[in-house]
């Protein structure tokens, strides 16, 4: 007997989940650009600046590919 | 003259005194206004002399330092900036990966205050030490082709 696939989401449901937490603790996520990578342990969405000059950290997450829960969250700063 | 370190910058007043009014102006304690503050600490080649310029305030989680404006007579040799942001919201208040790229990218050691302190990231001091002429120092030319 076979397993049924889980159901994954799809990589923009998986920005979407991360974006919303991002916007509310950043306000403003002009200065990042976005690496959206499915991982054996889920999405991993990753907010990075975007010129080396600048000073700053971006939010780092691991999106549940299944629920699309946040498993992980780190704000860099 | 050798470039300053992380350390002997941090002894010195001025430093000390740009690190508090820059996160007196970040205004940490105010959750819709907090915002990074930062800026340039250079060294004068003849004087020896330390001097500060700010840069226009940031955004909540950044500023941007990648233009320091020219000092005569005086070269870069460390940034800094605030991580007004509190762990109790679960920010990271010390240098995370891209401050510590960013300021082995530019070659200078970059200075930070937050809550908890003050911590430092990068290289220990200036690098290839006070040649280079204005500003950060010159290119890190990688055999790759890639630069810095």
């Amino acid at each position: 007997m076979s397993e049924s696939p889980a159901t994954i989401i799809q990589a923009d449901e998986a920005l979407r989940r991360a974006q919303s937490d991002a916007l509310n603790a950043y306000r403003d996520l002009s200065p990042y650009w976005i690496r959206v990578v499915l991982e054996p342990d889920g999405w991993h969405v990753d907010y990075q600046p975007k010129s080396p000059g600048m000073k700053g950290g971006g939010a780092h997450y691991v999106i549940d590919a299944e629920t699309g829960g946040i498993l992980f969250k780190r704000y860099e700063q | 003259m050798e470039a300053p370190t992380v350390q002997q910058l941090l002894g010195l007043a001025v430093v000390r005194e740009a690190l508090e009014a820059a996160w007196d102006d970040s205004l940490a304690d105010d959750w819709l206004l907090r915002h990074e503050e930062g800026g340039w600490i250079y060294l004068n080649i003849t004087t020896a002399a330390i001097s500060i310029r700010r840069a226009p305030p940031g955004g909540r989680a950044s500023v941007n330092l990648s233009s320091p404006p020219v000092v005569a007579g005086a070269v870069v040799v460390a940034t800094f900036h605030t991580h007004p942001n509190p762990a109790a919201e679960g920010w990271n208040t010390g240098p995370g990966n891209d401050d510590s790229a960013s300021a082995w990218f530019l070659g200078v050691p970059c200075i930070i205050r937050a809550e908890d302190g003050v911590h430092s990231t990068g290289p220990d001091a200036r690098r290839g030490g006070l040649s280079g002429g204005h500003g950060f120092p010159p290119l890190l030319w990688l055999p790759n082709g890639a630069d810095r």
